[in-house]
C-alpha cells in the first residue's frame, strides 16, 4: 500500500507528514459522514424549508339542487387574467438595470456640474455623496418593477377594453409575501373579454388566465334564505393539509343550507408545493394532493313552484314582509319556501356594497331573517282550526247552535263577555253551528265553545301537532314558536286567557312551516309529518362510485288521535270557506261574488287569520295576516300557507296569493310537469 | 527489468499518481458542467444538434466545462514539458522565477493593472484570461525555499531567519491583496519543508508557540478588543471569522434598533454561503441526487458565483453524496500519498523538500476548501485544486504535479 511504505522506512520526518496527512484526511472524512450520513434527515429538511412551498388547492363545492336537478347554488369557472412573477424576471431586471444607468448617467452629471462649481475635481468624501446606498437600489428595483408590471396592465387593458389598474401597494405587499401566486389583475373576465385576451395572450409575456371555481346563484333571491351565505376562509379543515404556506381562501357555508351542509358541499382541498429558487420565484410545482370535489345536495324544492311561491308573495302588496310555505300533505316534502324581502347571496361571495350593507341591516324589512321559519307569529284565527278540533273531541255537537249577542258599541258585529273583558267579534250577531262559525270565524262561538273544552285539551291536541318544538330543518334557523305548556296552565291561568288562545292571540305564537305541517295533518287524515327539505347528498359525478345518501321523506313524528268524522268536519268547513258566499276566503278565488271560480278543476280547503299585533303596552300596533289552505280537497296533494305582515286581511291580502300559486300549480300539473319521480334521480 | 527501464524511461513515470489526478479531472469537468449549465436544461447534445457548427463552436468556447477542459489540456501540456527537464537544472532558476511572482504579486495591488473583484485585488486582466499571480506564487515560493533549504543541514542553522524572510515576502503580499486563505496555505508548506529539511527542532517549537500566539491574539483582538484598539483586517474578513467561530455581531453601544436589525440581517446574509453550502453537502445523504439533479445549485441557493470554484465540493457533495465525497477524498489521498513517496524516493535533498512542499501545499487547499464545506474551517478563497474551475489554480496545480513526476522521475536507482 501506497503510505504503509512510508510508515515502515526509517524516515521519521516522512513518516509524521504521512501521519499528519492522513490525520486531516481523517478528519475531513469523519466531518463529512457526520454531515452526510449522521445529520442528513436534518439538512434535507432544511432544504425542504427553505425551497417548497405549499399552497391550497380549493376543491370544487358541491351544487344544491332542486327536486328535478336544477342548480340553484352552483360553481362556475371564474378566469382572472393574473401576472405570473417568474416569466417577468427578465424584463424586471431590464428595466432595472435601464434605470440604474440612467441614474448614475444624472448622478455623473451632477458630480461634473459640481466639479465645475468648486473648481478642482472632488474628494473622496465629496464623491461619496454621490454614490448609491443598497436602499436606494432596492428602492429602484421595486419601481422598475411595478413599472414593467403597471404597463403590462395598461396594455392589456388598452386591448380588453377594460379598466385596469395596478395598486402600487397592493402590487408589492404580494411581490413580498406570496412571489409564487400569480397577482390577478383582472378578475372574472366575461367571455368577450376571455376570447380578446386569448388571441392577444401570445404576445403577453408575464399575462395568463387562471381559473377559480366560484359559488354563483344563477336564480340569485330565490330560496335565498334556504340556500344561505358563504365567506372566504382560510382556515384548514379536519383531514386536509394544514401548515400551509400560502392556505388560498375557500368557501365556507356560514348561514342556511351552505352551513347546515358544509362537511359535505366543500369537498376536500388538495395542497400543492411550488419550488421556488433562491429569490422566491416559482421553478415548478407538483400536486401533493388533489383536490376532491363536493357533494350535491338534492332538495325536495321546486323551483318552479318556488319562483312562483316568491312572485305571487311579492305581488301581495309593496314592500312585502311574509312567507310562504308549499307543503306535500303526504309525505311532508316542502316543494317551496318562501320568504320576503329577499336578497342575493352574490353578493357575498363578491363581497358587498354598503348600500347592500344598509339594506341588510334595516331594521324594519329585516331581509336575513327567514320568515317561515325564523319568526314567532301569533296565528290569529287560523287557530280556530286547533281549537274547534280539540271542542269536537271533547264532545261538541256540530250541529248545535249558539247565538252571537250584538256589540253594544258596534251593533253590525257580534261581542264576547270573558269576565270583564270584551271581545270583539268581526262575524255578525246571530246563531252559529260549527260550519256557520269556522267559515265566518266566529270568535264568539270559539271562545264559547274553547272555555267549554278547556285549555288543557287544547294543549293535549297541540302537543301531538308539535307545536312550540322545532321542525327540524337541517339549516337550523328555527324558532319553536310559543305553546303554554301543561304545568304552567295548571299553575297559573285565566280563562281570559284561554280566550286568547281560542282566537289565536296572547300566549300562542307558530311559525308558518308549523301551520303548513298543522295543515297537512288535517289534510292527510291526522299524520303529523316531519318536514323534508334535503332529499338526499349525492357525488357530483355520478360515475366516481361514491355513496348516496337519501333521507326518507314521509318521516310521521305523531298521530293527531281525533276521530275521522271531526277532521271531515273541519275539512268541509274549510271548503265551504272558500266556496260559500259567506266565506272570508270566498272572494279571492272567485270572480266576482257570486262569480265563476278562478281555479278551473282545484277545490281548495282554507282558514284565513288576521292576528293583531300589540305592543308592550297591550295596544294594537299591525295586523299578521295569515291563509293556511290545501288542494285538491277530493285528494290533498299541496298545502299552502301564507303569511304577510302588517296586511290588510287575511281574506284580502293572504289568500289571492295562495290563490296564484294554485293557479300555477295547476298549470304546471296539466302540463305534466310533476309526472317525474318524487326525487330527482338524476343529478 | 533495469535495462527496460533505461530503454522506456516514460516507465518511470508514476502512473498511479496519473491515475488519480487524471480521475480528479473528469470529476472536475464532469461537475463544471452540472454547476454551470443549469440555465440550459437541454445540454451539451441538444445544442450540437440545434445549430450550425461555427454557432456551437462559439457557445461551447463561452461555456467554463470547456474552458476548464481547456486548462487542463494547457496544464498538462504545462506539466510536461516541465518533466522534460531536471528540477535540478530548474531549480538554479528558482530565484528568478520567485522574483518575477513577487513582482507581479506588486503589479497586481496596481490599481488599473489589477482587477477588483468582490472587494479584492486578485486578478491580472488579460482579456482572454484573468491571471491570478498568488496561484503562481505559492509554487514558486515552494520551489525556491526547497532550493533554499537543500544545502546540508548544518548550515540550516545559520540561515533560517532568512528561509524565514522567503516566506513572509510574499505571504504579506498576498495578505494585501487581500486572500488570507491564499497567504495561509504557504505557512503550512514552509513550516513542512523547514520541519523534513532538518531545522533543529527547538527552533521549529518556537516558531510554531509564536505563531500560534500571534494567532490568537489576533482573534482575541478581532473579536474582543474595543474597536479603536483593533488590527484593521478587512471587515469582510472580521466578519467572516465572527461566522465561522458562530459570533454575533455586536452591535456598537447605543445602537438603534434599526442598527441592531441591519447588523442582524447582515450577519444572516455573510452566513448564508455557509450554511447553504452545509444544507448543500448534507441533503446529499448517502447517495446523492444524482448527477445534474442537485437543486441547491439550481435553485441559486448556493451563490452561482461560487459554485463552480470556491464550492465546487458542495455541487459533487450534494449530487453524489457521501460515496462522491469519499471517492473524491480518496483520489486526493493516492495523489498525497504517491507525492509523499515520491520524496521518500527522491535522488537529493532538493527533491525531497520540493516533493514535501508541493504535498503538503496540496494537502492544506483541500483541507481548508472542504473543511469550509462542511463548516471546520472558515470561509477562505481558496479552490479546490484540480476540482475548481479556474485557469490559474488548474495550471499550477498541474505544473506542480508535473514537478512531483519529474522528481519520481529522477528518483533513486
Amino acid at each position: 500500500m501506497l503510505f504503509f511504505d512510508q510508515l515502515k522506512k526509517n524516515d521519521p520526518q516522512l513518516r509524521l507528514l504521512t501521519m499528519v496527512v492522513l490525520g486531516g484526511l481523517g478528519v475531513l472524512l469523519a466531518g463529512l459522514w457526520w454531515v452526510q450520513i449522521v445529520s442528513a434527515r436534518d439538512y434535507q429538511a432544511r432544504l425542504e424549508t427553505q425551497s417548497f412551498r405549499t399552497v391550497r388547492l380549493p376543491a370544487v363545492r358541491g351544487k344544491i339542487l332542486d327536486r328535478t336537478g336544477v342548480a340553484l347554488a352552483d360553481s362556475r369557472p371564474s378566469f382572472n387574467a393574473s401576472l405570473y412573477f417568474e416569466e417577468l424576471r427578465k424584463p424586471f431586471d431590464a428595466a432595472y438595470t435601464a434605470d440604474l444607468a440612467a441614474l448614475r448617467r444624472q448622478l455623473h452629471a451632477q458630480m461634473t456640474e459640481q466639479e465645475h462649481a468648486l473648481k478642482h475635481p472632488l474628494t473622496r468624501k465629496e464623491r461619496a455623496r454621490f454614490a448609491l446606498s443598497a436602499d436606494q437600489k432596492n428602492a429602484l428595483r421595486q419601481r422598475a418593477r411595478y413599472q414593467v408590471a403597471s404597463n403590462l396592465v395598461a396594455y392589456l387593458s388598452a386591448r380588453l377594453q377594460q379598466p385596469a389598474a395596478l395598486d402600487e401597494q397592493k402590487f408589492q405587499r404580494h411581490y413580498a409575501a406570496a412571489l409564487v401566486l400569480p397577482y390577478p389583475v383582472l378578475l372574472n373576465l366575461d367571455p368577450t373579454n376571455l376570447a380578446r385576451f386569448e388571441e392577444q395572450s401570445v404576445t403577453l409575456e408575464g399575462l395568463d388566465l387562471e381559473m377559480q371555481p366560484v359559488r354563483v346563484y344563477p336564480y340569485q333571491t330565490t330560496a335565498a334564505h334556504l340556500l344561505g351565505q358563504l365567506r372566504r376562509d382560510i382556515s384548514s379543515a379536519e383531514g386536509e393539509d394544514s401548515f400551509l404556506n400560502y392556505p388560498l381562501p375557500v368557501f365556507r357555508g356560514t348561514v342556511g343550507l351552505e352551513a347546515a351542509f358544509d362537511a359535505q358541499l366543500r369537498g376536500r382541498s388538495g395542497s400543492k408545493s411550488v419550488l421556488v429558487n433562491n429569490l422566491g420565484y416559482r421553478q415548478s410545482e407538483s400536486v401533493w394532493s388533489a383536490a376532491l370535489p363536493g357533494e350535491n345536495v338534492v332538495l325536495t324544492l321546486d323551483l318552479r313552484l318556488q319562483q312562483a311561491a316568491e312572485r305571487a308573495l311579492a305581488q301581495a302588496m309593496t314592500e312585502v314582509r311574509g312567507a310562504v310555505v308549499v307543503l306535500d300533505p303526504r309525505n311532508g316534502d316542502i316543494l317551496a319556501l318562501a320568504s320576503a324581502p329577499s336578497y342575493d347571496p352574490n353578493m357575498f361571495v363578491r363581497g358587498l356594497t354598503p348600500a347592500e350593507g344598509r339594506y341588510l341591516s334595516d331594521a324594519r324589512l329585516r331581509p336575513q331573517i327567514n320568515r317561515a321559519v325564523q319568526e314567532n307569529y301569533s296565528p290569529g284565527s287560523i287557530f280556530k282550526i286547533i281549537v274547534g278540533l280539540a271542542a269536537l273531541e271533547s264532545g261538541l255537537d256540530p250541529r248545535a247552535t249558539y247565538h252571537v249577542q250584538p256589540d253594544p258599541a258596534s251593533p253590525g258585529h257580534g261581542c264576547i263577555f270573558v269576565g270583564r273583558q270584551k271581545i270583539r267579534d268581526l262575524a255578525a250577531p246571530g246563531d252559529y253551528d260549527f260550519h256557520r262559525a269556522l267559515l265566518r270565524s266566529s270568535n264568539a262561538y270559539f271562545i264559547t265553545n274553547g272555555l267549554r273544552a278547556g285549555i288543557e285539551n287544547i294543549l293535549r291536541l297541540t302537543r301531538r301537532l308539535h307545536l312550540g318544538e322545532l321542525c327540524g330543518l337541517p339549516t337550523r334557523q328555527e324558532v319553536r314558536g310559543n305553546m303554554p305548556t301543561l304545568p304552567e296552565v295548571r299553575a297559573r291561568w285565566t280563562a281570559g286567557e284561554t280566550a286568547n288562545v281560542c282566537i289565536g292571540q296572547g300566549e300562542v305564537d307558530v311559525t308558518p312551516l308549523q301551520v303548513a305541517v298543522v295543515t297537512a295533518a288535517i289534510a292527510n287524515g291526522g299524520k303529523v309529518l316531519y318536514p323534508r327539505l334535503v332529499a338526499a347528498v349525492a357525488p357530483q359525478d355520478p360515475f366516481s362510485g361514491g355513496d348516496r345518501e337519501s333521507f326518507p321523506g314521509g318521516q310521521v313524528r305523531d298521530e293527531l288521535g281525533v276521530r275521522p268524522r271531526n277532521l271531515q268536519l273541519v275539512r268541509e268547513a274549510m271548503l265551504a270557506e272558500t266556496e260559500d258566499l259567506e266565506g272570508t276566503g270566498y272572494a279571492a278565488f272567485h270572480r266576482g261574488k257570486p262569480g265563476a271560480p278562478v281555479l278551473p278543476t282545484f277545490r281548495v280547503c282554507g282558514k284565513t287569520g288576521t292576528a293583531q299585533v300589540k305592543d308592550a303596552s297591550g295596544r294594537t300596533v299591525d295586523h299578521t295576516t295569515w291563509f293556511t289552505s290545501f288542494a285538491p280537497y277530493e285528494d290533498p296533494r299541496y298545502v299552502v300557507v301564507v303569511m304577510v305582515e302588517s296586511g290588510g286581511s287575511g281574506g284580502g291580502t293572504a289568500a289571492p296569493v295562495a290563490r296564484d300559486i294554485y293557479l300555477k300549480i295547476e298549470e304546471l300539473e296539466r302540463a305534466g310537469a310533476f309526472r317525474l319521480p318524487v326525487v330527482a334521480q338524476k343529478n | 527489468m533495469f535495462t527496460a527501464n533505461l530503454n522506456a524511461p516514460e516507465s518511470r513515470i508514476d502512473r498511479v499518481q496519473l491515475a488519480a489526478l487524471g480521475g480528479l479531472m473528469v470529476l472536475g469537468v464532469a461537475f463544471v458542467y452540472s454547476a454551470t449549465m443549469v440555465n440550459e436544461p437541454l445540454g451539451f447534445w441538444a445544442q450540437y444538434r440545434d445549430v450550425t457548427l461555427v454557432e456551437f463552436a462559439r457557445w461551447l468556447i463561452g461555456e467554463f466545462f470547456f474552458r476548464q477542459i481547456v486548462w487542463y489540456l494547457l496544464g498538462a501540456a504545462a506539466g510536461a514539458a516541465i518533466c522534460l527537464l531536471d528540477y535540478r537544472v530548474l531549480a538554479r532558476w528558482s530565484f528568478v522565477v520567485y522574483g518575477t511572482t513577487l513582482l507581479l504579486l506588486v503589479v497586481v495591488l496596481v490599481p488599473g493593472l489589477g482587477t477588483m473583484r468582490y472587494g479584492a485585488r486578485r486578478w491580472i486582466d488579460l482579456g482572454f484570461f484573468q491571471f491570478q499571480p498568488s496561484e503562481f506564487a505559492k509554487l514558486a515560493f515552494v520551489l525556491s525555499l526547497a532550493h533554499f533549504l537543500s544545502r546540508p543541514p548544518e548550515e540550516l542553522r545559520r540561515i533560517f531567519w532568512k528561509s524565514l524572510g522567503l516566506m513572509v515576502l510574499p505571504f504579506l503580499l498576498i495578505l494585501k491583496e487581500p486572500d488570507l486563505g491564499s497567504a495561509l496555505v504557504l505557512v503550512p508548506a514552509g513550516l513542512g519543508m523547514l520541519y523534513v529539511a532538518g531545522t533543529p527542532r527547538r527552533y521549529l517549537i518556537r516558531l510554531v508557540s509564536v505563531l500560534g500566539i500571534l494567532g490568537a491574539l489576533f482573534l482575541v483582538d478581532v473579536f474582543f478588543a474595543p474597536p479603536n484598539w483593533q488590527i484593521k483586517v478587512q471587515d469582510y474578513q472580521r466578519r467572516r471569522l465572527l461566522v465561522y467561530f458562530g459570533q454575533s455581531y455586536a452591535p456598537p453601544p447605543g445602537a438603534s434598533k434599526a442598527e441592531r436589525e441591519r447588523l442582524r440581517k447582515q450577519q444572516f446574509d455573510d452566513s448564508h454561503n455557509v450554511r447553504q453550502a452545509l444544507i448543500s453537502v448534507g441533503s446529499g445523504g448517502l447517495a446523492g441526487k444524482g448527477w445534474r439533479r442537485g437543486t441547491q445549485n439550481a435553485l441559486g441557493y448556493l451563490p452561482r458565483a461560487v459554485a463552480h470554484n470556491d464550492f465546487i465540493f458542495s455541487v459533487i457533495a450534494e449530487e453524489k453524496g457521501f460515496v462522491g465525497s469519499v471517492v473524491v477524498i480518496t483520489l486526493y489521498a493516492v495523489v498525497l500519498f504517491t507525492g509523499l513517496r515520491t520524496a521518500g524516493q527522491a535522488r537529493d535533498r532538493l527533491g525531497r523538500l520540493l516533493a514535501v512542499g508541493i504535498v503538503t501545499l496540496l494537502f492544506s487547499q483541500v483541507f481548508i476548501n472542504i473543511g469550509m464545506n462542511i463548516r471546520i474551517m472558515p470561509v477562505t478563497g481558496v479552490p479546490l485544486p484540480l476540482l475548481s474551475y479556474g485557469g490559474s489554480s488548474v495550471l499550477g496545480s498541474l505544473i506542480a504535479m508535473g514537478l512531483l513526476q519529474n522528481i519520481y522521475i529522477h528518483r533513486k536507482g
